[in-house]
């Protein structure tokens, strides 16, 4: 899972060569052997070397306040929705759909890594959502639907109906 | 939540992941106003659960990655977090701090420090191998940097503790030694353990959730 969304992640950035990955360990954490010198190892730390490979720096933040957003909100990633348990789902929805109330994107107004990585990594908790419960989490669905539209992000998974438009919904 | 222009951190005491920031604040001399409060307050609106420390940044957004905060101070004082650096933290959150939840559960909750070692072996393995293939005094380097107070502020309430032997790990115990000794760590973890050591941690630890345990989820069949 992780390399073909390392690998969709080098298709969004235009990275004109594809890297080579490997896996270590129980939990499959991706490995880039790179050639000038020691593996990266780790996600997180791949997504930020391939964004900055392709000099697009804005999309760590642009300050040392949304740089910080950033990382917390990959790390939430890593830590809590990779590998989480059922009851877990619930949680991290409830608390997303809390946070992303009133604002766009994950770091706030700019669009970020957080947002790319928390899409793919959530794609397949949303994919099992019934339409009630769509629209009990409606700003994190909001949200989803916004970044599975953002141009060149969606790649390698199916698109997901999320919103109705509730004007039409109610003459069906 | 309006923060008056300025930073404002939260710890509680005897919160493991409040060394982390405390020592990250002393060592980066950045100014901000500390605030004690109950293991239970609820600082980050947005979270289920109450999650301590936490950074009100003047924007009024929230931080409450520990590893998150303690970068912002550190590029705050100058110095961005590199490659290598982002590395050590990814792992601290990922496959070291699973180990030493499920460690410190079983030594301050069950009273069973015996097999503390064992559940951290894996991770002190890795570590060790990571510092004696550089010969530099920091992790990342010949300075301090975010990576060297993360990771040991995290490994601090057990390898300050003399009942964990670490003799066999040369190159950690001369990185952990060099580290720890600082004034910076003295200091944060004189307020977060005050003086008690593992004990220091009990009423926190208590309160916190059961650690999934990776031990038993390996050994568990798969299916």
């Amino acid at each position: 899972m992780a390399l073909r969304e390392l690998s969709s992640l080098e298709k969004y950035l235009e990275l004109k060569k594809p890297n080579k990955y490997s896996t270590q360990g129980d939990k499959k954490v991706p490995v880039l052997q790179s050639n000038n010198g020691a593996p990266q190892v780790g996600l997180v730390t791949i997504a930020c070397y391939l964004v900055k490979e392709a000099k697009r720096s804005e999309l760590l933040g642009n300050s040392a306040e949304s740089r910080a957003v950033v990382q917390q909100w990959l790390e939430y990633r890593v830590t809590r929705l990779n590998g989480c348990a059922k009851d877990d789902v619930k949680t991290i929805l409830k608390e997303l759909n809390l946070y992303l109330q009133d604002i766009t994107y994950l770091a706030g107004k700019q669009f970020t890594l957080a947002d790319i990585l928390m899409y793919y990594g959530i794609h397949p908790l949303i994919v099992d959502l019934t339409v009630l419960e769509k629209e009990q989490h409606v700003n994190v669905t909001r949200w989803f639907d916004h970044i599975q539209h953002y141009p060149g992000i969606r790649r390698h998974l199916p698109p997901v109906a999320v919103l109705r438009n509730r004007i039409y919904t109610s003459g069906h | 939540m309006a923060s008056n222009g300025q930073i404002r951190l939260f710890v509680s005491e005897g919160n493991p992941q409040c060394l982390k920031v405390l020592a990250a604040l002393e060592e980066t001399g950045v100014q901000c106003g500390v605030q004690c409060v109950n293991h239970e307050e609820r600082v980050v609106p947005f979270l289920s659960r109450p999650a301590l420390p936490a950074l009100l940044l003047p924007s009024g957004l929230h931080i409450f990655s520990s590893n998150a905060i303690c970068q912002y101070l550190f590029e705050v004082k100058g110095q961005e977090s590199n490659q290598l650096c982002n590395q050590w933290l990814e792992w601290e959150a990922t496959e070291l701090q699973p180990a030493l939840l499920q460690a410190l559960h079983m030594a301050v909750v069950q009273g069973k420090s015996s097999d503390v070692f064992n559940i951290l072996q894996a991770s002190l393995n890795y570590l060790d191998q990571g510092l004696s293939k550089q010969s530099l005094p920091y992790l990342t380097g010949e300075a301090i940097s975010v990576a060297d107070v993360v990771l040991s502020a995290a490994l601090y309430p057990f390898l300050s503790d003399s009942s964990l032997a670490l003799g066999e790990y040369k190159s950690l115990k001369a990185w952990f030694d060099h580290v720890a000794a600082r004034h910076s760590f003295q200091s944060a973890a004189q307020k977060v353990l005050q003086g008690k050591g593992l004990q220091g941690m009990k009423s926190y630890m208590q309160r916190q959730p059961l650690p999934q345990s990776s031990v038993c989820r390996d050994s568990q069949p798969t299916n």
